[in-house]
């Protein structure tokens, strides 16, 4: 009893202690808060740039730290300061740490101004539904509008949320298009057309080729666990997922995909191969596979961008064609690659868009934060082509594609001159998919896709690569799907879809 | 509360010692446990920080512990859970002793170091890069173990398509791991022992069996019982890399593999949902948490000296 | 004429039988050797060449020998002292202040004395299960406390440990009878001064093992460097490993929406040097273990109840 009572009033004790503490702690964020309120809307309604009081833009990327960081640094601020009298304080987190830390600075509440957010990490629609970045509706019209112009406006489009853009996204490839790759060497070994190979159908003969003229540490198709079989449908919430729309559906019925035919045929062929050998038998259990360093192997799929063969060849040693599996699509998530949100709890939000606006239109700043400094990173060797020194690979090797309008940078001596032209072509041909712009917020049912994401990882990469018998395992799966929730997440999925329709019209 | 002034008094060295180990557990472990309360929420952020997104967040009750539930795998990594825990508790205790008084008995002490000293080396190594290990020897195509099997004129197993023998791989690799580390507090607690006991039972006529079983196992009692009674706390909890990365996430193996901290990460990997995650560390503090207190109770009830608290 | 001395082997009358001895030690060798065995792969690997690794899968014996990856390493320059410099600067502190703070919390719970012993025990028992989560952590830790990027982020937060503290007091309970510290009480000694001159001695073996078990933790930590650190001095060892595997991981995993990463994946470090670092950051803590281990062996102890 003793015991009993010394610990609830030591209980008491300790909530009465967070709760003191708490306090302290939320007073200091809120009159932070009010104080940089008051000074933001003091410079706007000054309005001209000469009278913007200075302001340290906190901004988060990713990508491994750079030792020449701040040098770079030191000259972006010189200018920025002159264009907007701002400066940058710019962390990096590395690849795999990003998005973890974002998640607990976010959830701590610590102010911060830009960050980085795509579909693949630090997710911009989870974080837009928790309400962590700002609506930048109003502030891409004010103080973005250079940066509209330049972007396809698809890309806009694609990653609005309830009507708001809640990411400034990066211009580079917009569409998305798998494609098989080719290790050249097998293809000319035994005169292969590869001009018309889309379907795993068109495939298989020349996999039987390699299966049965070269030794068994061949792999035909060199594939990992993560693979999927094409098919015509839009994945609403993931290609893990089977939850889908027609690529080419006027009504947009969510369908689920387990039930349609296009699956059991897929489903069915991949089984074909696996059993022929065509795969490696441990497939299902390959997390990813290291085809290109070794070589041996025939055929593969990678997602696509203008002249990517150049890119692949030169980083395998050895030379890689590709063919198209289907057309270009611009999905939502394709143009959710690459962006940049401005924080809820942003000292001054039109700064920050000012900064974005000038990153993404500004040639000379976009490619000093990219490049680094002439002469110590790089020396170029016309207007537009550069050459890397050794000293960016040591100290300033930053990931292009983060940073802000790729169309801005400069070219390498090995790259077509008329790569950014070839992007623009490429964008320009993506056709849009059915739900592109739409962004499902899970929440009413985020049971259930609890539920789902677990039956998924037990059986769809076991059936999409072949490895099991989709005879036994379909309807196995096709009933676990239906007990964690399936049905009523379609059925969530086409209330949501329904309604942003309507808004569309 | 007299009492309470009467044992300051008398006791206040032992308060002073007791101190600085106190204030650092208000600091780092019970000032942060207000955070449990997200799990009763449907966090969102507001721009004030952290304080002001708990408060102004919607009260939920119980909504975030739903997805533990709601389907059939709810049983089945429970099931998985606790007897994996089960299993590996007993089995390392047994082991974990066994080993300890065996090092001890070896003849050639120097030996017994060396042992001893490898048998601590897998602790070093991570999940991940065990598992390449463990595939190395159970790939179906460049496998050790089916080449060895093919080379005596049998089939090859597909060992990551076959749940069979996953309950035996896994409880073989989570001791093999950890022996090392878990025996050695018992190897300290046998060296801390009077060796005149040992001359004395020997004097005596007692034979190397009885003096273990009269002397030495006695004596570990206390340890034992602290050690096992701790480990029950963390029976709903799980050693995430074994169970993730041993069995390479294969989904035909989850109905042996799947436990409740591999259900959580799966669960979270579209949606992160904080309140949902926070829910499911609770619900697996708060069973654990039962499971002490009814045994700790037990064991007072046999030997008051033994218990927790 | 020189003659071998020799010091007579010194019989142990309760020694097990022969017999007994050479099954133990079979059964015991056997199991010790599949404890190191991946460990001679992790090394032989770290000195292969990688081509032939990807080409030819794992091999005791290097296929073809390369310092490759060891090079890579030490490329990184100072970094990689600077992080070991770290590491064990942060473990020799961490592993003096947790002793501390453990063995005097662990000491008031043994004595049965104590009124309140069962109250701090459990109060200590119950941070073990529950935990407010990483978020609240962090925000005691950066925003009450300001440790980021100081070395104290990588101490203190895991400076005390129930489980040790609850191990520790068994041991105090169980080698000092409190018929000794009675006794000494008769003789005048005040509790800290039983406790560092009498209690402390008796329980070497115990404080030796959770002297082990805190540099190992201290050792083997990263989680704290991801949350607390982003400054590259402060950067310790298995951080820094982690860190690197933790992005090959993802950039393998995410490629395909990442769209332009081809570039970065030749970057990123490979599998021998993925190796290499496992040796550079277990061997040094591997050597540290005998320093410990010589505290285990029975009878190092003296018996204490004689007077």
């Amino acid at each position: 009893m003793k015991v009993k009572k010394s610990l609830t009033l030591a209980l008491a004790g300790t909530m009465l202690f967070s709760g003191l503490l708490a306090g302290c702690g939320s007073n200091n964020n809120t009159n932070a808060a009010k104080e940089t309120n008051n000074s933001a809307a003091a410079g706007n309604s000054a309005g001209s740039t000469s009278e913007l009081k200075p302001y340290e833009l906190k901004m988060y990327l990713i990508g491994g730290p750079q030792k020449d960081l701040d040098l770079v640094l030191k000259e972006v601020n010189k200018y920025t300061q002159e264009k907007i009298n701002a400066t940058l304080n710019i962390t990096m987190f590395d690849w795999g740490d990003y998005d973890k830390k974002m998640q607990v600075i976010t959830a701590s509440g610590e102010p911060y101004d830009i960050a980085f957010t795509s579909s693949w990490t630090n997710d911009f629609r989870r974080n837009a539904a928790n309400g962590t970045f700002l609506g930048l509706n109003d502030l891409l019209d004010k103080y973005g509008k250079e940066t509209k112009e330049v972007l396809d406006p698809r890309f806009l489009e694609g990653t609005k949320i309830k009507g708001e853009i809640y990411g400034v996204p990066v211009n580079k490839e917009l569409g998305q298009q798998w494609v098989w790759r080719f290790n050249k060497k097998y293809v000319d070994k035994y005169n292969m057309d590869i001009s018309n190979i889309r379907t795993l159908d068109d495939l298989e003969p020349l996999l039987k080729t390699i299966k049965e003229n070269e030794p068994a540490d061949i792999t035909p198709l060199a594939v990992p666990k993560g693979f999927k079989p094409f098919m015509p449908f839009d994945y609403v919430l993931g290609d893990e997922l089977p939850i889908g729309v027609y690529m080419d559906s006027t009504d947009g019925k969510v369908v689920n995909i387990l039930e349609t035919p296009e699956l059991a045929t897929s489903l069915d062929t991949m089984r074909r191969l696996y059993t022929a050998g065509y795969l490696r038998p441990d497939v299902a259990t390959l997390e990813g596979i290291d085809n290109i360093k070794t070589g041996k192997w025939f055929a593969d799929r990678e997602i696509t961008q203008p002249y990517a063969e150049k890119g692949w060849s030169r980083s395998a040693g050895y030379e890689i064609v590709t063919s198209p599996m289907h057309e270009p699509y611009v999905y939502t998530q394709s143009a959710a690659g690459s962006m940049h949100a401005i924080s809820v709890t942003s000292g001054d939000p039109e700064r920050a868009m000012m900064f974005l606006n000038l990153l993404n239109t500004d040639k000379y700043l976009r490619n000093l934060l990219n490049y680094g400094i002439e002469g110590t990173h790089y020396k170029k060797i016309s207007e537009n082509v550069i050459e890397d020194l050794p000293a960016m690979q040591d100290s300033y090797a930053m990931p292009g594609f983060t940073l802000g309008n790729m169309l801005l940078t400069y070219l390498h001596a090995d790259d077509p001159a008329d790569k950014w032209d070839a992007f623009k072509k490429f964008n320009d041909s993506s056709k849009e998919a059915p739900t592109f712009g739409f962004a499902f917020d899970p929440t009413p049912v985020k049971t259930e896709v609890a539920a789902i994401n677990n039956v998924t990882k037990e059986f769809m990469p076991a059936l999409y690569t072949g490895s099991v018998d989709p005879k036994t395992y379909l309807p196995k799966a096709t009933k676990k799907f239906k007990e964690a929730g399936l049905e009523k997440v379609i059925a969530e999925v086409q209330k949501q879809l329904d309604e942003w329709n309507q808004t569309k019209k | 509360m007299s009492a309470f002034f009467k044992s300051l008094n008398k006791d206040k060295v032992l308060w002073f010692m007791v101190l600085p180990g106190t204030i650092w557990f208000l600091i780092f472990c019970y000032l942060p446990m207000f955070g449990t309360i997200i799990a009763f929420k449907d966090f969102k952020i507001h721009r004030d920080g952290f304080f002001a997104s708990v408060l102004n967040s919607k009260w939920v009750g119980l909504e975030n512990f739903n997805f533990l539930f709601s389907t059939e795998d709810a049983y089945i990594i429970t099931r998985n859970t606790i007897l994996y825990n089960v299993a590996l508790i007993s089995l390392g205790l047994v082991l974990a002793v066994g080993i300890a008084i065996t090092l001890n008995e070896l003849v050639n002490k120097r030996m017994a170091k060396v042992y001893q000293t490898a048998m601590f080396m897998p602790y070093f190594l991570s999940w991940v890069i065990i598992s390449f290990f463990t595939f190395s020897f159970l790939s179906v195509d460049k496998g050790i173990l089916n080449q060895v099997i093919v080379y005596f004129g049998g089939d090859p197993v597909s060992w990551y398509g076959d749940t069979r023998f996953w309950p035996y791989i896994l409880i073989f690799m989570g001791i093999w791991k950890s022996i090392g580390y878990s025996s050695v507090v018992y190897l300290a607690a046998i060296a801390g022992i009077d060796k005149s006991y040992y001359e004395a039972a020997m004097i005596d006529g007692a034979s190397k069996w009885q003096q273990i079983k009269f002397i030495t196992l006695p004596l570990l009692k206390p340890l034992m019982v602290t050690l096992t009674i701790l480990a029950i706390g963390g029976i709903f909890r799980s050693d995430f890399g074994l169970f993730y990365q041993i069995p390479r996430d294969s989904g035909v193996l989850y109905s042996v593999t799947n436990v409740i901290d591999t259900y959580i990460y799966r669960s979270m990997s579209t949606t992160g949902n904080l309140g949902m995650s926070t829910a499911a560390g609770l619900y697996q503090s708060i069973v654990g948490f039962i499971m002490v207190i009814v045994t700790n109770s037990i064991v007072k009830k046999i030997s008051k000296e033994n218990a927790i608290f | 004429m020189e003659v071998f001395k020799r010091k007579p082997k010194e019989v142990d009358n309760n020694a097990i039988t022969p017999f007994w001895n050479v099954v133990l030690n079979i059964v015991i060798g056997v199991f010790a050797f599949t404890c190191v065995f991946p460990f001679l792969f992790v090394i032989a690997i770290s000195f292969t060449d990688e081509k032939v690794l990807a080409l030819n899968g794992f091999s005791l014996i290097p296929e073809k020998f390369s310092m490759a990856a060891y090079q890579f390493i030490f490329n990184t320059g100072d970094q990689l002292f600077r992080s070991f410099g770290v590491t064990l600067l942060v473990t020799v502190l961490g592993t003096l202040i947790s002793l501390f703070l453990i063995t005097t919390y662990a000491y008031v719970l043994s004595r049965r004395s104590f009124r309140y012993r069962n109250f701090f025990s459990f109060f200590a028992f119950f941070t073990m299960l529950f935990s407010g989560g990483m978020v609240p952590n962090y925000i005691v830790a950066t925003q009450f406390l300001h440790l980021y990027n100081t070395i104290w982020a990588l101490i203190l937060p895991i400076a005390m440990n129930a489980f040790f503290i609850l191990v520790m007091r068994t041991f105090f309970q169980t080698s000092v009878p409190d018929a000794l510290i009675e006794a000494a009480k008769i003789d005048g000694s005040g509790e800290f001064r039983t406790f560092l001159q009498i209690v402390l001695p008796i329980s070497l073996p115990g404080i030796a093992t959770i002297g082990l078990f805190c540099t190992l933790g201290y050792w083997n930590d990263w989680f704290n460097a991801l949350l607390y650190i982003d400054d590259a001095s402060l950067v310790p060892l298995q951080a820094m490993l982690m860190r690197i595997q933790n992005n090959m991981e993802f950039v393998i995993q995410n490629s395909m929406q990442m769209g332009s990463s081809f570039e970065i994946a030749a970057t990123l470090p490979t599998e021998t040097v993925r190796m290499a670092m496992v040796v550079l950051a277990t061997l040094p803590i591997a050597l540290a273990y005998p320093f410990f281990q010589k505290y285990f062996v029975k009878g190092l102890t003296v018996g204490s109840l004689k007077e």
